[in-house]
This record gives C-alpha cells, structure tokens and sequence, in this order.
C-alpha cells in the first residue's frame, strides 16, 4: 500500500494541557481513513493544524505524497492538495449555489472584470454532477435546498479543480446535519470520488457510519494515537472501547414499567405536516422510543406534541389534562418538559450563566418577598451541577463555553428541575460523545424510574434500543410497527423502517 | 485638545493589551488589570480622570453651580432616553422613536397650556397617555405584524413627527406652563451652603425622579423573574419561548415602557426649561444610544442601568471639562469625542468577551473542542453584534 500522507511525532501543547502527543497517522493512497476519538482527544486539533488554524510544537514533521508538507500552514496545505469540508459546511444560506462556489474559488470573468455567469454556473453544474447530485438546482439560495445538497455543494466547492491537484479530502463530521436518508447520498458520493482516487480523512462520532465508508480507522484518546487498523478487523463493541478505554456498562437500563394503567402521555389524531394521524400512550415510569427515518415525520413528533410548532388537529394530554395547540408554557404547567432537538438553536441562551440557563423555565421558585432569592438559586444551581456532574469551572460560566455534552446536561437540568411527569426527548444525544452520552441515557432512565413518561426520539437506533421499553417505528406519517421485550432489536427496528418503506410501494 | 481627546483613547486602547495577555498566559498585568477592575470600571476611571485632571486645570470644573450641577441635572433627560432605548433592547427590539416620543409629550404639555385653560398636569397626563399609546403601537407594529423593530420604530419616529407638526406647527413655545406646575418638578429637594464657599448645593425634584425610574428599572431587571426573562429573550428568543417566557408580550411591554419613559424625558424637560422648541428630542437619540453600548461594557458585561447611567455622566462631565478647556472648539469636539469613546469601549467589551470564553475554556476542559471554539466566536459575535447596531 502506497503511503499518501505520513504524520510523525506531531505534538501540540495549549498552556496547561497536551492536545496532541507525539502522534504518528499513517494514510494510504485512494483510501478512506476514518479519526475518532471522544471530545477532547485531540481529533479536531490534529484537522486544525492540517488546516492552518493551530501551530504544531517543534519535531513535528508530515510528508505529503513523498514531500514535505508544513504543518501548521493553510496555504502551504491548500497548494500541496489537502482539501477541507468543515462541519458547519461554511456556505452562505440567501445566495445560490454557483455564488457560493464561485465566491470560494475565484469568479470566472469576462473582459472588463465581468463575471461570467454562464460558466461559472457550468462549473457548479460539473462539481455536483461528479458527486451524484445533478439533481440541485443551482440557482435557488442553498439554504432552501436539502441538508444532503448543502454537503454537496461545500464538497464540490472544496474539490474545485481536484484532478489536477486535490489528493487529500478531510471531512470533519460532515453528517452532524444530516438526516438519515441523506448520509446515505452523501456516502454515495464519497464512494465515487474513492473510486476517482482521492484519500478521505473521515472525523466522526457515529461509529456506524466509519464501519460503513472507512477502509481504516485510526483512534486518539487523550491526545494519543491509540491504534490504526482496518475497520473490517473491528467490531463496534471494540471501537468503543478503544475510544474510551474500558468497556461500556450495558444494559443496566431497562426499569420495569406497568404496561397498564393510566396514561401518563396520551396523544391521538396528531396532524400536521408529513403527520397524518398519530396515537400513542405513554404511561408513568415507560420510555417509549420513536424511530423512523427522515421524511417519515419522526422530526416532527416532539415538536407538535411540546407546542414548539402549531399542528393541523390532535389533541396531547398529560395525565388527562388536554394541552392547547402551540403553547409550550401550558405544556409545562401541565407537567410535561421537554428537550429540543437543536441544542443551539432551541436550547442554550449563549451568552447567558450556566445558572440562568438551569433556571430560566421556572424563576418564580426563588422569588418570595418581592424579589429573586440569588443566593438560594446560586445553590440550587450547584446542586443541579453536581447531580448531572455538569463539567464546568462554576455555575457563573456563560454557557457557551462548555462542550456539548455538558450543555445538553444543562438542558436537561432545566427540564428535570421541573419534575416533570412527562418528559419528551428529541435526539437527546446528537452530537455528544461517547462518555457523556452514557451519562444523559442514565439520566433519561433515572427519570423514569421516578415515575416519569419518557418519549425519545432519535435517528441512533442503538440509542433507541437501549433504552426503551416499547420503540414505535413511523413510516410515512402514521405509526406502523410496535417494538418491545426480545423483539426490540437494532437489525428488527431498521429492518421494520426498510420493509414497510417496500411494502408501501417505494 | 488632541493632547486630551488622545489621552482619552490611549486609556481605552490600553486595556485591550493588557486582556488579551491574560488570554494567553495570565500575567501579572493582567491579573493588574481585572484586580483594579480596569475591564469592567473603565468609565469610573475614566471620570475619576477627568475629575481629577480637569479638576486641576480648570477652576470652574468644580464648581457646583454652572459645573457639576448642570451636568448632573442636564443629563437626567438623555439618562432617561438612554434607559428607554435599554429596556427594549435587553430583548433584543429596538426602539429609535424615543427620541421623537419625548418631543411628543413636551409639545402636548405645552400646547394645553397654551390652548386650553385646564390644569398643566392634565396636559402632563395627555402627555404620557399619547406616548404609551405611541408604545403600544409600536408593540402591535413589531410583535403582530411581525416587522423588524428597527424598521418600524425608524418609521414610527416620522409618524410621530408629522404628529408634532400637525399638533403645533413649528415655533418655540415659551411661557405657556404655569408656575407651578414648573415648581413641581422644579424645586430643590435639599438646599445647603457649601462650608467655606458662597455656593449652595441643591438639586431639584426631577433628578429625583429621573433618580427613582432608574431604581425601578434596575430592580426589575435584576431582581425579578421578569428581569431574567427579558435577557433570556435578547438572548435566544426561541429557547425562552420554549423555556415557558412569553416573548412576545416581554417585547409589547417593554416597548410600552421604553414610550413611557421617553415621554417622561419630556416632562423632566418641561419643568427643566419650561419651554418647547422643534429641535428637542431626536438629535438626542445618538447620545442615548451611545451610552447605552458603552455602559453594556461596563459593570456586568452586558446592557445594565447603572453602566449606561455612568456612560451617560462619564461622556458629560468629559465634555463639560474640555468645554471649559477649549470653549471655541468644543462645538466640533463634542461629537468626535462621544463617537470615539463608543467606538472605543464597545471594541474592548467585545475583546473582552472573546478572552473570557478562551480563558475560561483553557481552564475547565481539556483540549479545545470545536464546539467552544464556534462558542467563543458566537458570543464575540453577539457582543459584536449588539454593538453594531
């Protein structure tokens, strides 16, 4: 095997602590080398100094197909042929997608400076076409287009003349966006330009996805490369304990819930969207999952049952009080809470205390005598902290400033400080990794040996499966399958998302 | 005068160094620097500067009659435009017709007093009630019809305007208010003689007022449930409003307020000059809106009342002394200096945050992640953002 980009002794120390610690990465030609390790292994540090973004220490040393390659150095980088698609894609969302690969690339212009348009919209139409999408239209802004395309689009920006010079491709977490459906498009693409002979860097969370797309998959851990080897010689059981150094306790959950009894969640008739009528209970102390690939309005379940978006018709109740359409205030004053799917977006306040952000769904506990009892909230807070062991140098910190995981924890402080009797979950664990995740599936099934009624939807079927009592499979709006005791299983709920997709028609 | 105005600066710029050494390794300037309060007190320091430089060189700066009481009792009425430009900003609305609401209420003060022969309040209470109504509209144009609020103050401030005009078409209005209705707001609240010197000290009852809206404000915004409402709706309006706060009505009445107190800028200005000329109130807004950027960088690192009330003092005991120092220039001085001081305090405020969140970070976790790294960026970002506008 021909070697494409040799990595030695790379080392990087921030003040105070070792990213990176003498590592050595090994890539092969035309092949796809998948890096994962846990936040904080160093993972997205050795990409940045690939990048040009951080300086390696000194020793640090890489050959790029047979030359030196500086570390360290953007341009240097870009002129040897490594190319990058980051995570948040970087494309600009009101303009189309021949501007944003014209504004990356350089325009084509006529005499006098005039942009050409007409070749430039050619060039788009030829990058997305070599990965499979002659499907995008060109000419709408790139936000209206589909989460698969927008990836499309960054990669044919990034891959812009790559016959002549781009040998290596770096994808940093590129389906931390993308439903379901759609990383199987965006493999798809990759899996061409392999066959091209372009060498893939793959930086991911989802396991399932690098034994999917990866010839090889090397594993930091604590600024250290732990090993390299061929993903077939893996298993995922082996991977995850190579991330994170012991094996992974499983299967502790599973708290015994009454299959009868009073309903705690009790949705009928939702509609609403790609929603055509959906029933389902869930009673107190069960953790009903919900599967169902992107499209089959399993993105659109939590959101209509919480208020966060109006349904068409339905009703929702909570331990038999009807909650009204689109008002999330009324659904937590009737006990349920919830956690949105887009911890950005729907969940932190960012520039807002770790605190405040615990606190802000019910203030009114710590009000008496006409005003905010701080010091009572303060140690409400550290509690809160120290019972989800929330990572965080205090509780002043502004949220932002912690890692995803943790900020997911604050999130589900917020709702469990609520002691809520439902509680409804979207993607819980998107985007985290490992060891926290193990952390907020505790958590989920703390609660519902509280008594709580959990609903988790999540596109990690493994997720699903592990924690649920019940998982309810929706294909195409309406709830086709029900999946519990020894029948829940990955292979079964995936293949229940498959057969009934076929036997639909599709 | 560019010995002074560059003083000025230098003092600002200097602790931009002193920060962002601390960012990489703390040193001991810039444990200094956070130790005496540098980032979070620059405008005390900077007044204590100019009291004390001034102070020195000039003998009029501390005089309290025609010094320090014109200051403190001028500026109540750009104080009071400054906090009704921050309660709707605290959820991220703006208002830019405060500035023409205040004219309102002072022309409807004073021309019912010089129309009709009802008792001057009346006119003061018609005063406030067109003004909250002017509120409330704005709260309708904004939260339901769903324009920005930018846009539809910007355009609000020409309807109300046109309103003035159309209530008393240009002209000053002198002599209309009754006396007493001016000794109201007018007379002192303590009176005493100066030990040693021929002045008396004495402020009057609208400081007072002014005084008493700024505590009220205060206290809801830091001190109550609605307070911490407020900022989580500036600060992602779709997480609060699934955190359970009604954001939109927080907008509606914090608009409302932000009228109510721009019309009590009219007031203040009624008993303090008894008069109404066309050109009060909008050329004011630059200053109000100046300081409360530059008091969002003082104290707590984000809008508050008493930064943008130091703002306020700070920027007008400044100008007050380089007036006394440069009496010919001071006409061309005064806006170069209140536009650099704002340029300057909000370019370090958001340094300051983006040094925060990496200190902060290479003190809890390990290795950066790219998830802080767009953090820091994001909230650097949004103190940009909050300054631009």
């Amino acid at each position: 095997m021909k070697n494409l980009l040799v990595i030695r002794d790379l080392s990087k120390t921030f003040p105070g602590q070792v990213a990176l610690d003498n590592v050595d990465i090994t890539l092969g030609a035309g092949r796809t080398h998948a890096l994962i390790g846990q936040n904080g292994s160093g993972k997205s540090t050795l990409i940045k100094i690939l990048a040009g973004y951080h300086q390696p220490d000194a020793g640090s040393r890489a050959e790029l197909d047979g030359s030196t390659l500086a570390l360290g150095d953007g341009p240097a980088a870009a002129a040897a042929g490594v190319r990058f698609v980051h995570q948040d894609l970087g494309l600009v969302d009101s303009l189309d997608a021949v501007e944003n690969i014209s504004m990356g690339v350089g325009y084509t212009t006529k005499r006098g400076g005039r942009i050409d348009w007409a070749a430039d919209k050619q060039r788009a139409r030829d990058g997305l076409d070599l990965l499979g999408f002659d499907d995008v239209d060109v000419s709408v802004p790139v936000g209206a287009l589909a989460p698969s395309q927008k990836t499309a689009v960054a990669l044919a920006r990034a891959l812009h003349g790559w016959e002549e010079s781009a040998k290596l491709l770096v994808l940093d977490e590129p389906t931390a966006s993308l439903p379901g459906d759609d990383v199987e498009r965006l493999f798809a693409a990759i899996r061409r330009l392999k066959e091209r002979g372009v060498a893939i860097m793959y930086v991911s969370h989802h396991l399932d996805e690098v034994f999917e797309i990866a010839d090889d998959v090397s594993v930091l851990r604590d600024g250290q490369r732990v090993t390299t080897l061929p993903t077939a010689d893996l298993d995922h059981e082996a991977l995850i304990e190579l991330m994170i150094g012991h094996k992974l306790e499983r299967s502790s959950m599973g708290s015994s819930a009454s299959s009868e009894g009073v309903a705690g969640l009790e949705v009928s008739g939702l509609t609403g969207g790609t929603i055509h009528g959906v029933d389902l209970v869930v009673r107190p102390g069960e953790i009903v999952g919900i599967a169902g690939i992107t499209g089959s309005g399993r993105e659109l379940i939590a959101p209509y049952i919480t208020g966060q978006i109006p349904s068409d018709e339905g009703s929702v109740a909570v331990f038999g009080t009807q909650i009204p359409n689109y008002d999330p205030r009324a659904a937590m004053d009737a006990g349920m809470a919830f956690v949105p799917a887009d911890r950005a977006t729907l969940g932190v306040l960012p520039l807002s205390s770790v605190g405040d952000n615990l606190t802000i769904a019910d203030l009114w506990r710590n009000w008496r005598g006409g005003r905010l009892r701080h010091a009572e909230e303060k140690v409400e807070c550290a509690d809160w902290v120290k019972r989800l062991s929330i990572k965080t140098a205090s509780i002043e910190v502004p949220i932002g400033a912690l890692s995803g995981g943790n900020q997911q924890k604050v999130l589900f402080g917020r709702s469990l400080r609520l002691s809520p009797t439902v509680l409804v979950l979207d993607e819980p664990t998107s985007g985290i990794d490992v060891g926290a995740k193990d952390q907020i599936l505790g958590l989920i099934d703390a609660a519902a040996q509280d008594g709580t009624a959990v609903l988790a939807v999540s596109t990690d079927t493994d997720e699903l499966v592990q924690i649920s009592h019940r998982i309810l499979v929706m294909v195409e709006g309406i709830i086709i399958d029900e999946l519990s005791g020894d029948d829940m299983t990955t292979e079964n709920v995936e293949r229940s998302l498959l057969q009934t997709l076929k036997a639909a028609g599709r | 005068m560019t010995s002074t105005i560059s003083d000025v600066t230098n003092e600002g710029v200097g602790d931009e160094p002193d920060s962002s050494g601390s960012h990489d390794q703390p040193s001991s300037l810039g444990s200094l620097v956070s130790k005496l309060g540098l980032n979070r007190f620059s405008g005390l320091y900077l007044l204590a500067g100019f009291f004390i430089f001034f102070g020195l060189t000039e003998s009029n700066f501390l005089q309290w009659n025609g010094s320090i009481e014109f200051v403190l009792t001028d500026k109540v009425i750009v104080s009071m435009l400054a906090l009704a430009f921050l309660v709707p900003l605290i959820t991220e609305t703006f208002d830019l017709s405060i500035g023409a609401t205040m004219a309102l209420s002072l022309v409807i003060v004073n021309k019912m007093a010089l129309e009709t022969d009802l008792p001057d309040w009346i006119g003061a209470v018609v005063g406030m009630g067109a003004c909250l109504v002017i509120g409330a509209i704005n709260g309708l144009i904004v939260v339901k019809l769903k324009v920005n609020s930018f846009i539809a103050t910007l355009g609000m401030s020409q309807v109300i305007a046109a309103l003035i005009l159309r209530i008393h078409d240009g002209g000053n209005i002198t002599g209309a208010l009754g006396d007493g209705y001016i000794e109201f707001g007018k007379r002192n609240v303590f009176s005493f003689s100066w030990p040693g010197s021929g002045s008396e000290i004495s402020l009057p009852y609208y400081f007072f007022f002014g005084l008493i809206v700024a505590v009220i404000i205060w206290y809801i915004l830091e001190h109550t449930p609605i307070g911490r409402q407020m900022f989580a709706t500036g600060g992602n309006r779709e997480a609060a409003r699934l955190s359970g706060v009604n954001v939109d009505r927080l907008s509606w009445s914090s608009l409302i307020v932000s009228a109510g107190i721009a019309g009590f800028a009219g007031l203040i200005y009624s008993w303090k000059f008894a008069v109404y000329t066309s050109s009060v109130g909008p050329p004011l807004l630059f200053t109000a809106v100046g300081a409360v950027f530059f008091g969002a960088s003082q104290l707590r690192g984000r809008p508050n009342v008493w930064g943008t009330i130091i703002a306020v003092y700070t920027l007008a005991f400044g100008i007050k002394g380089i007036g006394l120092r440069y009496p010919r220039e001071i006409s061309w001085i005064q806006p170069l200096f209140e536009g650099l001081v704002l340029i300057v305090a909000v370019a370090v405020a958001s340094r300051q945050a983006i040094v925060k969140v990496a200190r902060r970070r290479s003190d809890t976790a390990p290795p950066p992640t790219d998830e802080q790294v767009a953090a820091a960026a994001a909230i650097a970002e949004g103190t940009g953002k909050a300054a631009r506008s």
